[in-house]
């Protein structure tokens, strides 16, 4: 005997959660676009890009005003009340990896001219997958309500931060070599670090599709530190 | 409003003298002072509840009810109607056996004593354990007498009314209101003040525990935001369970919440029973039930 009572209530937290999706994608589609204008030189995609980024913002902006909404008129409790936390601390997720896409768009005219080895490239295309698959897994993991699945990023995401280190070091070899200037393997180095960050994201979302699901909250080591040392002072 | 340096739980006390007597006293002379719990395990308990069922005739309304009341605490009960909460709530102040038919089985523990053995008088019960109503329920007299009434029956001297008029009204906090017009009818009151005269009425005879039946679904929302301002005070000396529709409200005033929830079987016959029961933070962002999320979330109706 289900009988649903709140259906308007539960039909927006729907709209947001469709929105939060899409958003989603769209990071996921600008990881792989932006990579392609990176690897081609391509200013005008890459501009292109950045001012996609217009959209995102607006998206993340209507889907905040959304979950105040909800919290100020609806006052949701249990999985209703989980799910639009997380809902809110997604959209800050989300839009900041939609950034980070921005600023690897922005790094393509200033790395203009540059000839990339054939290594590095293959490098940046490898992070591209892995931080794209980051991203959808977590967006997976959300759409679905599937813990499970959001539990395995942050052990999937040691295979994106040892392609960083892997890429770091070519950038710099490449260098040494003399075939790339200082100020041009930094801003590579700077590059590789915003897909790196992508992955963070995409393991925060996890944690907090993990607590929307379990009501548990994601294990801290620091705050956990810090805990041990508070109740050993009030000892 | 500040505790009454005498408020103290009273310690209910069966010896075997008192309990072959023809009605076990409850002892409130020898009250030590209760210490204000500071988390749960240091928590008195003031009811002890072990598999309640509750019958009206054949009827089982309510199903194998296992739970403590913590003292000081407010306890609330929610759940759709029919789910036996109001049944239940009733059953600690012996409010069932005023409803022929009505039978109570399972332990019913009051500090100590055993609420439905034939020792124990109802009235001194009642006393113990008061009752505030959904529907403010004034007696036809002036607002002094209200609160006189119960004294003056349990033996107060006429000298001591008015104080202890005085001091319920001020822990209800409704004095300010009235203090010029005592001698006038209760029912002038609003609807708030008259239900503030309710639990006047029902602290007047120092009871123990205060049981609230749905106390603010005839009041407006300010009249409720005072009602709810009152119970949070008066949890410091009184044990207070309520039963209420409003589940916003359950979150806002209790420590602890019990979810009833209610089962036909193939005659049709609907009987309550209690689903979970834990501090009310949890019941209202993890609760452990399907069957409590469901409900508070609006997915069942």
């Amino acid at each position: 005997m289900t009988e649903e009572v709140r259906t308007e209530f539960h039909q927006l937290m729907d709209e947001v959660r469709a929105d939060l999706v899409q958003m989603g994608g769209m990071v996921a589609e600008g990881i792989s676009a932006v990579t392609a204008a990176l690897l081609a030189g391509d200013i005008g995609g890459a501009d292109q890009i950045i001012a996609a980024d217009d959209e995102l913002d607006l998206l993340s902006l209507e889907a905040e005003e959304k979950c105040v909404h909800l919290l100020a008129l609806q006052q949701p409790v249990a999985v209703d009340l989980r799910t639009i936390l997380t809902d809110l601390r997604m959209i800050s997720e989300i839009e900041r990896s939609g950034d980070l896409v921005t600023n690897i768009a922005k790094a393509v005219a200033r790395l203009h001219g540059v000839e990339l080895e054939p290594r590095v490239r293959g490098l940046i295309d490898r992070m591209r997958q892995q931080a794209v698959k980051l991203t959808a897994m977590a967006m997976d993991a959300y759409a679905e309500r599937d813990a499970g699945l959001a539990s395995v990023l942050n052990d999937m995401d040691d295979v994106l931060d040892d392609l960083h280190n892997e890429y770091i070091v070519s950038v710099f070899a490449s260098h040494e070599l003399g075939k790339m200037e200082i100020q041009h393997a930094v801003q590579l180095a700077v590059v590789g670090r915003f897909y790196e960050r992508i992955g963070d994201h995409a393991v925060n979302v996890a944690e907090r599709v993990e607590f929307l699901v379990t009501g548990e909250l994601p294990e801290h080591l620091g705050a956990n530190r810090a805990r041990a040392r508070r109740e050993q002072d009030e000892m | 409003m500040t505790q009454e340096p005498d408020a103290t739980v009273p310690e209910v006390t069966v010896t075997a003298e008192t309990a072959a007597s023809q009605h076990t006293r409850i002892d409130v002379s020898g009250a030590a002072a209760a210490p204000m719990a500071a988390n749960r395990a240091d928590t008195q308990t003031v009811f002890h509840c072990d598999g309640v069922h509750v019958y009206y005739a054949d009827f089982l309304a309510l199903r194998n009810v296992s739970l403590n009341i913590a003292a000081h605490e407010v306890t609330a009960f929610i759940g759709p109607s029919g789910c036996g909460k109001t049944t239940f709530l009733r059953c600690f102040n012996r409010m069932n056996d005023l409803i022929e038919g009505a039978r109570v089985e399972g332990s019913i523990n009051y500090h100590g004593v055993e609420l439905y053995q034939d020792e124990v008088d109802p009235v001194e019960v009642r006393r113990r354990v008061g009752m505030v109503f959904q529907k403010p329920n004034p007696f036809p007299k002036s607002i002094y007498d209200n609160i006189a009434y119960g004294p003056r029956l349990a033996g107060a001297k006429r000298s001591e009314l008015d104080d202890i008029v005085e001091r319920s009204l001020t822990r209800a906090a409704l004095w300010d209101e009235v203090r010029d017009r005592l001698k006038t009818s209760a029912y002038g009151l609003s609807g708030g003040q008259q239900q503030r005269l309710c639990i006047a009425r029902a602290i007047a005879v120092q009871p123990d525990v205060v049981l609230m039946d749905e106390p603010c679904s005839a009041l407006d929302p300010i009249a409720t935001g005072r009602i709810e301002e009152l119970i949070a005070e008066l949890k410091t000396e009184y044990t207070i369970i309520i039963v209420t529709h409003n589940m916003q409200q359950a979150a806002r005033i209790s420590d602890m919440t019990a979810f009833f929830s209610v089962q036909a079987n193939e005659m049709g016959q609907r009987t309550g029973e209690l689903v979970e029961y834990a501090p009310t933070s949890l019941i209202f962002t993890n609760p452990d039930d399907p069957r409590t999320e469901a409900y508070i979330t609006g997915r069942v109706g």
